[in-house]
């Protein structure tokens, strides 16, 4: 038995027992039921283990030869192609797929522009204090959930940071507060204990409350009576006393807050409201955790910044870098593209369908180890091994720590990783050179 | 009656479990649901054999319904998938998947197929 890192969220839990002998997994102890999903995956019935071309309107599997040939072909034939996707693979192979996107004069974006990469670059502007998990564990006395349900998506988050002991602290779960505020009762409000504090808001009017807290930030006195955005006037009472009296608080944001609104921009009121309570808070401070899902969310960024000095989406022309004020929504939206290459994630599920059926228009070439419903719409489907499991790479945790993904077992088929399948599409598309 | 719809993770309506473990049928069941308050179920004289209809301007699907007194009174949640992402949007390019306002009703209708969903994205109405 070994202790590996999980690749099932953005947590990587660097605590899961795995007994294997190199050929099948035995066991999995320690992990939750995202971890185990990921680890039953190896084996999953809808596990995609050969390369597919879609013929007469049907997918039907074939040659590594034909379909990277073909692959090539419609890659070759594109003037403007798209990249996306990118969250559920390694640092390695997010490289390689810039430098892809480079051989091909291609825009590159990963999930994380639709998701937590959205509040980072607001950031950037005011500067923000993020924060890791084992701060959280050691110092942290309160955690503020807002609009998130990590119960749900990061399903061991809470066990770490809430019910732990921390290092500098006498005590644990005590002397920490939970607050969460979202407008549904998700299941991560069934931890809260007694000194915790629930606030159901009124759908959609977190600005209300936002707005109210920096007026009366650190003065209680004239909260209007009847309450803010569906909140209770005491509980305002209390939530402003935790947020100017913690020693060290969290805010941990989820998909909830991070919503466009055609009047404001909440992410910015929410900045300035840190902001403004770290300035007058003389005892501690209040950090960020974002929160993102899939596992190698955080890193893209990581890769684009330090391959290329930029964080985010990338557009390259004549093999170099260029500005460009589109987004992956943008582009898509506005059909400026003629193929896309989709890399270990889902669009046509998750993306709207004025996105989605654009996105279906154009030749389609899908990267992914399983079935989904953009495998159902993409002319090639190239399958590569389950990062964590059967290959190895980097990857960014949700906090921003790069932790190292460890190869347990050999894919089957001989399956490529998702990096060595981007190097060997570079290397075709070069005649045989990378 | 309008509503607004919120898409959110829900760790037993999962899609890629569903797409990874599960078949059509498993993916209807647990992908094409909708919940809402126990007040507005009333409200919408439903009864359990009956769907929903959701309708933004230009979309709707059909799913199934389930009392949820989690769900404030006015909102419908789903999980996120193929079926809630029918109805959500876009604004200043940024994708909109909390507080769509949508229009429902009971429906004895079948509820909407996956394929049927794939068959419209892909342009064959």
């Amino acid at each position: 038995m070994k202790r590996y890192p999980c690749s099932g969220c953005s947590l990587l839990c660097d605590d899961i027992i795995v007994k294997s002998d190199g050929l099948f997994i035995d066991e999995v102890i320690g992990a939750c039921l995202k971890g185990k999903e990921r680890f039953d995956q190896v084996s999953a019935q809808n596990r995609i283990t050969s390369p597919m071309i879609r013929k007469n309107d049907e997918l039907i599997n074939t040659s590594w030869e034909e379909a990277l040939a073909k692959t090539v072909e419609i890659i070759k034939n594109s003037s403007a192609p798209l990249l996306y996707g990118f969250s559920n693979v390694t640092c390695e192979a997010q490289r390689a797929g810039m430098d892809l996107a480079r051989e091909i004069n291609g825009f590159i974006d990963s999930n994380a522009s639709i998701c937590q990469g959205k509040i980072l670059n607001k950031a950037k502007a005011q500067g923000i204090n993020l924060t890791t998990i084992t701060e959280i564990i050691n110092k942290v006395d309160l955690i503020i959930l807002w609009g998130a349900n990590p119960a749900e998506t990061i399903p061991r988050l809470l066990n770490k940071v809430l019910f732990s002991r921390g290092k500098f602290r006498m005590t644990g779960r005590e002397i920490k507060t939970l607050v969460i505020i979202d407008p549904v009762k998700t299941a991560s409000f069934n931890v809260m204990g007694v000194r915790d504090l629930a606030l159901i808001i009124e759908p959609d009017k977190d600005i209300e409350l936002i707005q109210m807290l920096k007026e009366e930030c650190c003065s209680a006195d004239s909260i209007p009576s009847g309450g803010v955005a569906g909140v209770d006037k005491n509980d305002l009472k209390r939530l402003l006393l935790h947020l100017t009296g913690a020693e060290n608080g969290v805010i941990i944001l989820g998909q909830g807050v991070i919503q466009p609104h055609a009047d404001y921009d909440l992410m910015e009121e929410l900045l300035d409201l840190l902001q403004l309570i770290n300035t007058r808070q003389v005892k501690g401070r209040i950090s960020l955790l974002l929160l993102g899902g899939h596992f190698n969310m955080a890193g893209f960024d990581h890769v684009a910044l330090s391959s290329y000095g930029v964080s985010g989406k990338l557009q390259f022309e004549s093999k170099k870098l260029v500005k460009s004020e589109d987004t992956i929504i943008s582009k898509i939206n506005k059909e400026n593209f003629d193929c896309s290459i989709i890399v270990g994630t889902d669009p046509i599920s998750h993306l709207p369908h004025s996105l989605s059926s654009k996105l279906a228009k154009k030749p389609l070439i899908l990267i992914d180890n399983h079935n989904s419903a953009t495998s159902r719409i993409a002319d090639i489907v190239l399958p590569t091994a389950i990062t964590g499991i059967e290959s190895s790479g980097l990857a960014y945790r949700i906090d921003q720590v790069p932790v190292e993904l460890k190869k347990i077992l050999n894919p089957p088929n001989n399956i490529p990783s998702d990096e060595e399948l981007l190097n060997q599409l570079i290397e075709k598309l070069n005649g045989g050179a990378k | 009656m309008d509503f607004l719809l919120n898409t959110m993770r829900k760790i037993d309506n999962d899609q890629v479990k569903e797409h990874s473990f599960g078949n059509k049928q498993s993916l209807e069941e647990n992908l094409a649901i909708s919940f809402i308050n126990p007040k507005d179920f009333d409200k919408l004289n439903l009864v359990s054999s009956l769907h929903l209809k959701i309708s933004n301007n230009q979309r709707n699907i059909i799913v199934k319904i389930e009392k949820d007194d989690n769900v404030p009174e006015g909102t419908i949640t789903m999980p996120v998938s193929i079926w809630s992402n029918q109805l959500t949007e876009i604004l200043n390019d940024e994708l909109v998947y909390k507080n769509i306002v949508v229009s429902v009703e009971a429906t004895r209708e079948p509820i909407l197929k996956f394929e049927e969903i794939i068959q419209k994205i892909r342009g064959i109405e």
